[in-house]
């Protein structure tokens, strides 16, 4: 019975509080104040091209390999 | 990664980009195949910087006016030089009676579109630990960034979650395509047969279990924990979150400079709520591939 005790404790002390979900799930949102973000990006170029030509202002492609906005 | 964090945390270049210009964020891999109008449009325009179309990567930063002039070209996320490049551009752009390109039919290879009736779902990364300490700034860079990505879910599978069971298919994507060290550059995802384990079960709207992912070669791997609640009301999830936390090791030939041995690694998972544009972008994993992607 010790035993069983013993290897219930060792595995409940391994798997993730509530407490740590907590915090690491708000450290690991994204901040809303990143100055990155606050520039209008849009993801399409021809949305893009359409909104130049209605504004006069030049394009800037933002251009990788990998999403700039996601997984690069 | 390193770009958002130095040439577009400038908040000279910032504000250029807010007042003058109209600034689009795309994955060049796409739009230097794509044959439609989108992808005609940015060959256009990187065909007449240094980096051609049908040569390799054209990633870089362009400016361009709205029939396709080419106006600048830039690699380097020193900000000086971006601002540089983009004060030049100002000086020789000259407006343009210019009509919108029909969007016409797009190439469906490239078409990426969430699952209609399914879900999208933030996923954040980050290293918690095991960097050598550095006064470097891009090291620095690296060693405190969040990956980023998103989790698309099927509708089918949605219907599932919100009646109280993960999907095999769900489970599966987000091992192999979500559970990754995305925080340095394009990661490897991982094969299926590199899924050691993946105990997990939902009850009670609580999802817990463990995760145990590896190459054959042992040279990388994941093993981790998982917690996270799931909500829904009237058939659909209202509450994705969940958090994956372990000790990650090993790196990729596009994400080197992972700490040494084994480190903290966490992801989290959160509902995508529309309100940000990177809620648009395809998951990394479905590219070149949807269908694997998404099965």
């Amino acid at each position: 019975m010790k035993l069983m005790l013993l290897v219930f404790a060792v595995f409940a002390a391994e798997s993730l509080p509530v407490s740590e979900f907590r915090t690491l799930h708000r450290q690991l949102q994204p901040r809303q104040d990143e100055a990155w973000r606050t520039i209008p990006w849009k993801v399409s170029l021809l949305e893009a091209q359409r909104a130049a030509a209605r504004e006069k202002k030049p394009i800037f492609v933002w251009a990788m390999d990998g999403h700039p906005l996601g997984c690069t | 990664m390193l770009d958002r964090a130095s040439t577009f945390s400038d908040p000279r270049v910032v504000k250029l980009l807010k007042t003058k210009f109209i600034p689009v964020a795309i994955d060049q891999a796409y739009q230097r195949r794509q044959q439609d109008a989108e992808g005609r449009f940015y060959q256009k325009i990187a065909n007449q910087g240094p980096r051609k179309v049908g040569r390799g990567t054209t990633q870089g930063l362009y400016v361009a006016t709205a029939d396709g002039r080419f106006l600048g070209f830039n690699n380097n996320r020193g900000p000086d030089r971006v601002q540089r490049m983009l004060h030049q551009a100002l000086v020789d752009f000259r407006p343009v009676d210019v009509r919108p390109i029909p969007r016409g039919k797009p190439d469906a290879k490239y078409v990426r579109i969430p699952p209609e009736g399914g879900l999208v779902i933030r996923v954040t990364s980050k290293v918690l630990g095991g960097y050598a300490e550095t006064d470097d700034k891009w090291r620095l860079m690296f060693q405190q960034s969040l990956g980023r990505d998103n989790l698309w879910v099927r509708r089918d599978e949605h219907q599932a979650l919100a009646g109280g069971r993960l999907q095999e298919s769900l489970k599966q994507r987000l091992a192999r395509f979500h559970l990754i060290d995305n925080t340095r550059g394009e990661p490897p995802m991982w094969k299926a047969e590199e899924i050691r384990r993946f105990d997990v079960s939902l009850k009670g709207g609580q999802l817990r279990g463990t995760v145990h992912l590896q190459t054959a070669s042992g040279d990388r791997g994941y093993q981790a924990d998982l917690l996270g609640f799931v909500e829904s009301k009237d058939g659909r999830v209202t509450r994705f979150d969940v958090v994956v936390k372990g000790m990650f090791w090993g790196h990729g030939q596009y994400s080197a400079g992972a700490p040494k041995g084994r480190f903290p690694f966490a992801v989290a998972f959160t509902l995508a709520t529309g309100t940000d544009v990177a809620d648009k972008v395809p998951p990394q994993g479905s590219r070149g591939w949807l269908d694997g992607y998404i099965r």
